[in-house]
């Protein structure tokens, strides 16, 4: 049963080799328990369909975790030049690391797409579009949204130290926040929390107690926010809890009121959009005139939570 | 056929079957074997986990382990980072600086280590999490930053971070090369090899036999550390930045391809070749399944399962060569008990 | 002469308090919170400061204690990293994706433990692979397994469940606002296994096999059935944690269970477990337990960079173990003496 399935493989590599018809490109993404990586992955995977349908391939590559993001996402995509493929959809979380390869993988012919993150260097690395969130303006109009539900100050919670793209989202809400009156304190918890709910939740818990004029709070991460809603019930104080990017959890959360909002990016449009939009320009040429397209940030509160519900399930927002 | 029986005798057999069958599995899985091998992320991935494997191998035969190598990587890059990238100085600075945290790193675990009878893995868990919070607190504190950006000159670059042949195979696999034939000499031709294998098997003999096991224990624990710390400043080097990370890992890599290698973990047994193999086994492994069409989401339990299947390829094979040694030599290898007194 | 009796006693009981292994540890616990106290103000020494450590102190404590027991018999359990994500995936997708009754899935995820704990007992004991590879390959498949199965079921990695309000009230409620139900169960695991390994002769046993597994099986003790009963115990209480987890904070994610495995050695370390085997206590984990999660939390309070908490957890350990090196040292020689 292998050794049909083995011939069959290879005579459809023989048949596919020949042509130059097709397109195959590659998707670099974070690490597979990342949940937020996951819708990516579903967005990925329903563009895949389309792909194969046409002919092309998509190969998804991702690192195993966020221990060496940045020499990771480097060898992911040496990889993918190596394995001759037409075009890369990344996200640049470390450029000092990414440019020089994407550069040098951009001088092979190869087509980048950008996705998710790295907004600012895209001029430098030649993307041709940009699928994903702005992370300055995602936490620009969070902080704004606190601020103007009554924050006066707030915690801005990053999981990852180090990550650019979390560092400018917390810019983001220390400059929205301060448009409507509020200030912004960071806390970075070390990587050995990362995922911790407990150990977080415990961290923030001594922050909002040590520091009772602390009235609200956006974490970097979803899980910060069930971290943070623990922390509340804990000690019983007033503080509002919000995140970027939500599980089922979160809206169970908002829908229950110990959660105030969350900021989506809707990850599983820059999958979706970021693969499919890659190899039909591959394929066919096509190129969309909005460059970047932005899919965040979107507001996730009381008012819209039950429409978001029935796509949650479905494990695609 | 007694040559091929032979050879399976060798402790290095069971590393070289378990790569051999690794590769064959993935075939079937429909890796292409050409773009396996014209792909260099699993031979860069070997590299990184290889050099630190060496003087790890030669730990372990000694009978220590060293788990604080999982901090000194990043520890290391990040040295360089800052002093040649935030505080901008001269490169060699920055060499000099990575490879000095290493040696006085290996210095403190060794001297705990002869010092004191608290065993080796929690010496090293402790310098391990100690280390682990001075290089966050350290790169907090010196550039407010967790993420360190470099940029290296050319020299630097040639020598210890750069993309060869054609832009993806990179420098640090020769010094894997290198370092491995060295740590073969090392190990397998000159006395100290010896002293190692007589510390692993019974340490007060090794002492009683004019061994100088005390400097011979910091040694190697210099080595440990400071190819962890020569691991993270090529890196440094090569991706133009540092970041701060946990390389936990790091660490269950590095001590699977030690020994799917073939080395025992109670000492006195192992080989560089060994290991040298068991690491390309292990990357292969790692990185092979992103060639297949086998959905990502399984690759932890393919690494599981190999890993345990080559362990214990490694035990039969051994217990495999004893028997025979037994049967050929007609009296018991093992060191007997009359011995002792 | 009755008087020189009676002093000699009262030196010989002071004396014998010195030397319980237990007093290093406590010494250390003692110590460290001082420390923290003084940094921390009145707010670490309050309510919320004790509720914060010993939450923390509560989830690694129970996995620290069968792993302390398996360290004392000579072996190592590296899996209870996946163990605990694996359980809570499994009660979250019982319970919640399909919807079956809370008790199902409590019992899946704790089922799912004990068995992956008998794969480990079963590997360690019917091969001569040690202990440490063993668990090391299990933790990779299950983690594999875990994130596999979640996908195919599910299609995500995160599982959200609102649980019945019995299994909340049970598993995951917070008394007093603060303190998690997971502390006292946390107690009552203590006193099991204090129960098993001071008070039943399976204790002995344990220590035996510890000490040499070779002499114990000669001596009649059924060593693999204690080997493979210590794995299934340690599987066990990492499932426990993991099902405490999803009742109290409603989701389960397939990554976080890494850190309760080096954690959950140190804390056994700190109280004075012999990484050789053969010695410890449960008092003694139970104070290396509260030592680490006080450094761990105090950090928080006491405005220090966490990161500050890694050095001292560090410096710590070492302290905690050369200093348990020297009482037992200490020990012995009084020991020796009364002879």
């Amino acid at each position: 049963m292998k050794f049909t399935k083995t011939l069959a493989m290879a005579a459809t590599a023989a048949m596919m080799a020949t042509g130059a018809f097709a397109q195959d490109i590659a998707v670099i993404a974070g690490s597979v328990e990342d949940a937020f990586m996951d819708k990516i992955k579903k967005g990925v995977d329903d563009a895949t369909h389309m792909v194969e349908a046409n002919g092309g391939s998509v190969q998804y590559l991702r690192t195993q975790n966020y221990e060496n993001f940045g020499p990771d996402l480097v060898t992911l995509i040496n990889q993918a030049v190596a394995q001759g493929v037409d075009g890369i959809a990344i996200p640049v979380w470390v450029p000092d690391a990414q440019i020089p390869a994407l550069q040098s993988a951009a001088a092979e012919g190869i087509k980048i797409m950008q996705y998710n993150s790295g907004l600012p260097v895209k001029a430098d690395i030649g993307a041709i579009n940009y699928f994903g969130s702005d992370e300055y303006a995602a936490g620009f109009g969070g902080g704004k949204y606190l601020a103007e539900k009554g924050a006066k100050h707030i915690l801005c919670h990053i999981q990852v130290p180090g990550a650019i793209n979390l560092t400018e989202r917390c810019k983001g809400v220390t400059d929205g926040a301060a448009e409507a009156g509020a200030k912004v304190t960071i806390l970075e918890t070390p990587p050995n929390l990362d995922g911790d709910v407990t150990g977080t939740a415990e961290a923030l818990k001594a922050e909002f107690i040590g520091d009772q004029s602390i009235d609200a709070m956006v974490s970097c991460a979803d899980f910060g926010a069930a971290a943070g809603a623990n922390a509340v019930e804990q000690t019983g104080l007033d503080v509002m809890v919000s995140a970027f990017d939500f599980s089922p959890a979160t809206l169970e959360r908002i829908k229950a009121g110990t959660q105030t909002m969350a900021i989506d990016q809707q990850p599983y449009l820059q999958g979706f959009l970021a693969t499919s939009m890659l190899f039909a320009h591959l394929k066919f040429g096509t190129e969309i005139s909005t460059d970047p397209v932005l899919t965040g940030p979107a507001i996730v509160d009381a008012s819209n939570v039950e429409a978001v519900v029935a796509g949650a399930a479905l494990g695609a927002r | 056929m007694e040559q091929i029986k032979s050879l399976f005798y060798r402790p290095s057999a069971a590393a070289v079957v378990a790569l051999l069958s690794v590769t064959v599995f993935y075939i079937f899985a429909g890796v292409e074997f050409g773009k396996l091998m014209g792909a260099a992320s699993w031979v860069n991935y070997a590299a990184r986990i290889g050099i630190v494997a060496l003087p790890v191998c030669l730990l372990m035969v000694a009978g220590e382990i060293d788990i604080s190598i999982g901090a000194m990587i990043p520890a290391g890059a990040m040295t360089t980072a800052i002093i040649s990238g935030h505080f901008e100085l001269s490169m060699i600075f920055g060499i000099i600086g990575a490879l000095s945290v290493g040696v006085i790193v290996g210095v403190i675990n060794g001297i705990l280590a002869i010092r004191t009878n608290v065993p080796t893995l929690i010496i090293t868990l402790a310098t391990l999490v100690g280390m682990q919070g001075v290089v966050l607190a350290g790169s907090k504190l010196l550039t407010g930053s967790a993420s360190v950006p470099l940029t290296a000159p050319d020299w630097a670059k040639t020598l210890f971070g750069q993309f060869m042949f054609g832009g993806s195979h990179q420098v640090i696999i020769i010094w894997w090369v290198v370092l491995a034939v060295v740590f073969w000499f090392f190990l397998h031709m000159s006395k100290y090899g010896n002293w190692i294998f007589a510390m692993g098997g019974d340490k007060e003999s090794a002492r009683n036999a004019g061994i100088p096991v005390n400097r011979m224990t910091v040694l190697l624990f210099v080595l440990t550390s400071t190819s962890a710390t020569f691991v993270g400043m090529c890196h440094a080097i090569l991706f133009n930045s540092a970041q701060v990370s946990g390389g936990m890992n790091d660490i269950f890599n590095i001590i699977v391809s030690v020994v799917v290698g073939g080395v025992l973990l109670t000492g006195g047994f192992g080989t560089v070749f060994g290991v040298f193999v068991g690491t390309l086994t292990f990357a292969v492994v790692n990185k092979g399944i992103d060639f297949t069409a086998i959905d990502r989401n399984w690759a932890n339990l393919i690494i599981g399962a190999m890993l345990l299947i080559a362990v214990a390829m490694n035990e039969s094979f051994r217990a495999f060569a004893l028997r025979a040694s037994v049967g050929k030599k007609g009296a018991t290898p093992e060191p007997t008990p009359e011995k002792a007194t | 002469m009755s008087s020189s009796t009676q002093n000699a006693k009262a030196k010989v009981s002071f004396g014998r308090l010195i030397r319980l292994p237990e007093t290093g540890s406590f010494i250390g616990f003692v110590v460290v919170y001082i420390f923290f106290a003084i940094l921390g103000g009145a707010v670490f020494v309050g309510a919320p400061g004790w509720s914060s450590w010993l939450n923390i102190a509560a989830e690694v404590g129970i996995i620290a204690l069968p792993v302390g027991l398996l360290m004392i018999a000579g072996e190592f359990d590296i899996s209870v990293g996946s163990i605990v994500p694996a359980s809570s995936m499994t009660v979250a997708m019982l319970s919640g994706h399909y919807d079956l009754p809370a008790t199902v899935g409590i019992l899946g995820g704790l089922a799912v433990g004990i068995s992956i704990g008998f794969v480990n007992g079963l590997l360690v004991t019917r091969t001569t692979i040690p202990s440490l590879i063993v668990t090391i390959g299990v933790m990779f498949a299950v983690m594999g397994l875990t994130l596999g199965f979640a996908v195919l079921l599910k299609g995500s990695t995160s599982v959200s469940y609102v649980p019945h309000p019995t299994a909340k009230f049970l598993l995951g409620q917070f008394i007093n606002y603060m303190f998690s139900v997971a502390i006292f169960w946390w107690l009552a695991f203590v006193a099991f296994f204090f129960y098993i390994l001071h008070i039943s002769p399976l204790g002995n046993w344990i220590f035996a096999v510890g000490g040499d597994r070779e002499s114990a099986r000669n001596a009649g003790i059924p060593t693999s059935k204690v080997t493979i009963g210590l794995f299934m115990a340690s599987g066990f209480c990492a499932a426990f944690v993991g099902v405490a987890q999803v009742m109290t904070y409603q989701q389960a994610q397939v990554a976080g269970g890494q850190s309760f495995i080096f954690n959950s050695i140190m804390c056994v370390v700190i109280g004075g477990v012999l990484l050789t085997g053969g010695a410890g206590s449960i008092i003694g984990i139970l104070l290396g337990t509260m030592t680490f999660a006080v450094v761990n939390q105090g950090v928080f309070f006491a405005a220090l960079d966490p990161n500050t908490g890694s050095i001292i957890v560090g410096a710590l350990l070492l302290i905690a173990v050369v200093s348990n090196d020297s009482f037992r040292k200490f020990a012995i020689s009084a020991a020796s003496k009364k002879t």
